[in-house]
């Protein structure tokens, strides 16, 4: 059976935590010997969902679960936030054209961790969010 | 891992080159488009960034790439890239970066 690395932590909402959680990664891409491109993308969309989490999240539970489970294969990516939730069908699909005639240039994360993803799953309510994506290693 | 944000700049043929350090967030971001706005309220069209020592980014500090393409397409000019780890360089695919900018070797390809 494959080795299988578990990382779970809880980070609070302060500027550039999203770091904490890419160190992590890159310690354990390392330490199963994952290609550095794969672990690169991998560190993109993490960026992209913790930042959107903690975007989201709500003053009373200002944090986010972040869960990686690793084998040399895939990455299984968790994020949890406590926020009012949001509807992901109502989200629009950025486009640069529009953008750049735009006043808001934001709003790619869920278009990046999509398309930079083997397997993207998000769950949303009242309570909060649940994003749940699978990144092929190899 | 190298985190804080720092760069510097230059001007070559009146080529604005722009070498970054460190992660590229919505405060790195805005300290690349402020370096950018300031030569290009002097007439500089031409942008070069140098990310070579930038491997992460998020996507409000690429938004500031988009405000500089925006500004740059308005005088007909162009923004570059070089060094680009290969995860940002996938990423601007997925955006569509590379509709507007430009990847280059070195400064030289500007010229």
């Amino acid at each position: 059976m494959d080795k299988n690395i578990i990382l779970e932590i809880k980070l609070p909402n302060i500027p550039d935590i999203e770091l904490v959680a890419l160190e992590g990664l890159q310690l354990m891409g390392r330490c199963l010997g994952i290609d550095e491109d794969k672990i690169g993308e991998a560190k993109i969309i993490v960026t992209e969902a913790i930042i959107n989490g903690l975007e989201h999240t709500g003053k009373e539970s200002p944090f986010v679960d972040v869960d990686f489970t690793m084998t040399k294969e895939k990455l299984i990516i968790t994020i949890i936030d406590s926020g009012k939730g949001f509807v992901p069908s109502e989200v629009a699909e950025p486009n640069l054209k529009d953008k750049l005639k735009g006043g808001n240039k934001r709003g790619w994360g869920l278009k990046i961790m999509k398309s930079m993803s083997d397997d993207f799953e998000i769950k949303s309510d009242e309570n909060g969010t649940i994003i749940i994506i699978t990144k092929k290693l190899i | 891992m190298s985190s804080e944000f720092s760069y510097t700049s230059k001007l070559e043929n009146n080529i604005l080159i722009i070498t970054t350090q460190g992660y590229i967030n919505n405060v790195g971001g805005e300290k690349i488009e402020k370096e950018f706005k300031k030569h290009y309220d002097n007439g500089v069209t031409n942008v070069l960034v140098d990310m070579e020592k930038s491997n992460v980014i998020n996507s409000i500090g690429i938004s500031y790439f988009i405000e500089i393409i925006e500004k740059l397409n308005d005088k007909n000019g162009k923004l570059y890239f070089t060094n680009l780890d290969s995860a940002i360089d996938k990423t601007f695919s997925i955006m569509g970066l590379f509709q507007y900018a430009v990847k280059v070797n070195s400064v030289d390809e500007i010229k």
